[in-house]
């Protein structure tokens, strides 16, 4: 078993000894800062990511040129999926190829180190002595993927006796490149559903590329590039092709008075769906967050079990937290398949309020089935608010075009309005006390193209003012309906995926809706009904609301 | 003196028992000078090199992609006393020099246990490594036979060399194999689905010394 460092006692040094090391740290640090740079700066140029193919396979994925029929047979990139053109692609040293945002995505991978650091994740992450190096852990945590035995040393007073105590370094910013195109951000469509530092969406990058390539005017932007990386979040948000999720999961939770943590044993699960269907293949870990807390440290994992659908994992995950905290926390379980190049698949989750348990009978395993997503606390903690005003403009020039001989196409010329106005009281995600937040916005069902909106991204500022205004098209009152608009607030994290803090979702709170391929309930409650109604009932006026945020954007699939 | 104008930072690591000639090997590589002087090392040092290394094909002609690499080489001292600092950084390195004394049988006998540390410590369960007994010049004080270390190697399938650092024979060439393994990893890790090992080719498995655990996950 892998050793964990805290294992380290440099008591033995000599005065002499320590200064040594310490001097061989300092030149290591060095080089290591130099590093970091170079990685930032290859990270700014980093190509897009995987798609499902699922979108069309008449054109090509990467530059959207029609592609042959005869041609669609073999022009699937093996890594994602995408069905691109010939003049997209990368040819290998081993012959076969791949697509050129692939191609890009694996030279990063490289480049960067990551090839080794996702490896290394994987290998001690997982372990017991997980809050190793604790100097190490409490700050800086994003990064922990790339942190290495030199910058834990010489961060901890064990040898660097000029440390009065570890002193929080601050994260890394990186600056907005201002020369036009999009940093990374990485897309997490579903809080509870998002992964992180192994799994990057890279969906934003994917429309920078394209924006170079492409028409300029922002609207051709959204409008094509979009199309493939669309359906990638739903395959991340847990819709794929042909797995349903199923399956159980067995566990106990119990507080241990002694250590003052709340432990976590996963047993097994059972029964579980093929994370890659095509190869009806499932390589299955199970993830752990202390909510309301979605960042880092709360995340536990397990190992991955290989190629199992009915994995035993007998592990306990481990949270440091007073007993009287746990009262407000609930813990959400998920079941992941951990696929190629990290290409994970949501298997399912279960979501567990601890106020409500008896963690004093403790070691009895329960037994939850996955498909049960408790969203009974989706408002339970408290988020901040988003203000916001919609309006649906009706159509105008109805007659005028049939006189030109159109077809009377016009009924859904109608658009949506959504002034994006505030935020106030959102959670502090960066050191200072601050978060560099934007909102998204989806409208579902998502017509083929055309339904991500973003703000832009207020820097330092937990009361942000976004006063910015999605335009959904081409839409009828009729179809307005029946849709559901989400918006979600994150906070923008650079190199990392972003974190989530709060979201909403407007419909009539009535029936399903398609989300991706999964019928949704559309679970809309309070005022988010509320507005939505008052948006259709008074076309070409503003509507004006302050919803709160929610602290999770589960979904409950219909019955 | 680092600048970033490299494409690949890799960090190999040397290990072995103390006075095997780790660091003197390191000097002949970086800066090929040997220092007769036996200084042991206390805790850790490095020492960087840029090189440039040319991509091969699976078959072995070469693509004619040429890449810059910074190398960072750990070095670790080879006493007990320092052994939990040093195996920490076995972590930190992608790929592993282990080292033995030709002269000395002690030495060689310990590469087992140096092997079995490797396999606890290291990023993953069968990183790469290049077998390197050091000190051939000294011919007549020989303890270990090329055969012998031959076959340990073989039975771990990695590469073995015999190299001198007081001459510099085969010092670049265990290296660059070192290097070249690497590179050959990360395009695996990063062009392969996981279900196959990451050695295709059983390249660099550790052996019987374990048993049968979970392969890198890779
Ligand atoms: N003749 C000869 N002597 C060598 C060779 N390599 C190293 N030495 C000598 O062996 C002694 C020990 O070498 P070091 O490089 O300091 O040994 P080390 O493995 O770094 O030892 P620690 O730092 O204690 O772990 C020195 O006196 C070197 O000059 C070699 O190839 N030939
Ligand atoms: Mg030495
Ligand atoms: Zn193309
Ligand atoms: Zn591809």
């Amino acid at each position: 078993m892998p050793q964990s460092p805290d294992m380290i006692n440099l008591g033995f040094l000599s005065d002499s000894e320590r200064e040594l090391i310490l001097e061989v740290l300092r030149r290591d640090e060095e080089l290591r800062q130099a590093e970091e740079q170079r990685v930032c700066w290859m990270s700014k140029r980093k190509g897009a990511k995987r798609g499902s193919g699922r979108y069309s396979q008449r054109s090509c994925g990467r530059c959207l040129e029609p592609l042959s029929r005869l041609s669609v047979f073999s022009s699937q990139c093996t890594t994602c999926n995408h069905y691109v053109c010939s003049k997209c692609r990368t040819v290998l040293p081993n012959g076969s190829w791949v697509c050129s945002v692939c191609a890009k995505e694996s030279d990063l991978k490289k480049m960067t180190g990551d090839w080794f650091y996702d490896q290394r994740v994987n290998r001690f992450s997982t372990m017991p002595g997980h809050n190793l190096v604790r100097v190490s852990l409490k700050k800086k945590s994003p990064l922990k993927k790339r942190e290495t035995m030199g910058e834990v040393l010489l961060r901890s007073t064990e040898i660097n006796s000029d440390l009065p105590a570890p002193v929080p370094r601050p994260r890394q910013k990186i600056q907005t490149d201002n020369k036009g195109f999009v940093l990374i951000l990485h897309i997490s469509f579903r809080s509870s559903r998002k992964e992180d530092e192994e799994e990057e969406e890279d969906i934003d990058s994917l429309v920078s590329f394209h924006k170079r390539t492409m028409a300029s005017s922002s609207s051709s932007l959204h409008s094509k590039s979009t199309m493939g990386s669309l359906m990638s979040i739903y395959s991340e948000a847990g819709d794929f092709d042909s797995v349903e999720v199923s399956g159980d999961i067995v566990f106990s939770l119990n507080y241990d008075e002694h250590t003052q943590s709340l432990q976590v044993f996963i047993k097994e699960c059972q029964g579980l769906a093929f994370g890659d269907a095509s190869r009806q293949l499932t390589n299955p870990y199970v993830k752990c967050y202390l909510l309301p807390d979605k960042s880092r440290q709360s995340k536990r994992k397990t190992t991955i079990k290989r190629n199992t659908i009915n994995p035993v994992y007998k592990e306990t995950l481990k949270y440091s937290i007073s007993r009287s905290q746990l009262l407000t926390r609930s813990i959400l379980i998920s079941v992941w398949h951990h696929g190629r190049l990290s290409r994970n698949a949501f298997l399912g989750e279960v979501e567990i309020a601890l106020d409500c348990r008896d963690l004093d009978t403790a070691y009895e395993d329960r037994m939850l089935a996955l498909t049960d997503i408790l969203l009974s606390n989706s408002f339970a903690q408290y988020k901040g608010e988003l203000v916001i005003s919609l309006k649906y403009i009706t159509p105008k020039n109805v007659t005028t075009e049939k006189i030109k001989g159109k077809k009377a196409v016009t009924e859904e010329g109608g658009e949506l309005h959504v002034l994006i106005k505030e935020a106030k009281n959102l959670m502090a995600m960066k050191p200072g006390g601050m978060s560099d937040s934007f909102v998204k916005g989806y409208l579902f069902p998502t017509k083929a193209k055309n339904t991500k909106r973003k703000t832009p991204v207020m820097k330092k500022n937990l009361n942000p003012h976004y006063d910015h205004t999605f335009v959904f098209k081409e839409l009828s009152l009729e179809q307005l309906r029946g849709m559901c608009l989400e918006l979600t607030v994150w906070d923008r994290e650079a190199m990392l995926s972003n974190e989530f803090l709060g979201g909403i979702r407007l419909s009539s709170g009535k029936g399903t809706v398609k989300i991706g391929k999964e019928e949704v309930e559309k679970d809309s409650v309070g005022e988010e009904v509320s507005l939505w109604e008052k948006m259709m009932q008074y076309p070409d006026s503003w509507a004006e609301g302050t919803l709160p945020l929610r602290s999770t954007m589960g979904k409950a699939k219909a019955k | 003196m680092t600048d970033g104008d490299y494409d690949y930072l890799i960090k190999l690591l040397a290990l072995g028992d103390s006075g095997v000639g780790k660091t003197t090997f390191l000097y002949r590589y970086t800066d090929n000078k040997f220092n007769p002087k036996f200084i042991t090392t206390v805790g850790i040092d490095f020492r960087e090199k840029r090189v440039v290394y040319t991509a091969s094909n699976p078959n072995g002609t070469t693509t004619g992609k040429t890449f810059k690499v910074h190398l960072q080489l750990w070095d670790t001292a080879g006493q007990e006393r320092f052994r939990s600092l040093t195996t920490a950084f076995f972590r930190d390195a992608m790929g592993f020099l282990l080292m033995f004394d030709l002269t000395s049988q002690q030495s060689f006998l310990n590469v087992r246990n140096w092997m079995s540390q490797l396999q606890a410590n290291a990023y993953c369960e069968n990183p790469d490594i290049v077998l390197v007994g050091n000190k051939a010049d000294l011919a007549d004080q020989r303890e270990v036979q090329e055969k012998q270390a031959k076959e340990l190697a073989d039975k771990y399938g990695i590469p073995y060399f015999e190299t001198s650092a007081a001459t510099g024979a085969e010092v670049d060439k265990a290296v660059i194999t070192l290097l070249d393994l690497v590179m050959k990893r990360m395009e695996q890790c990063v062009d392969k689905p996981p279900a196959e090992p990451a050695n295709g080719n059983g390249a660099t498995k550790l052996g019987d010394a374990q048993p049968n655990e979970k392969k890198c996950a890779c």
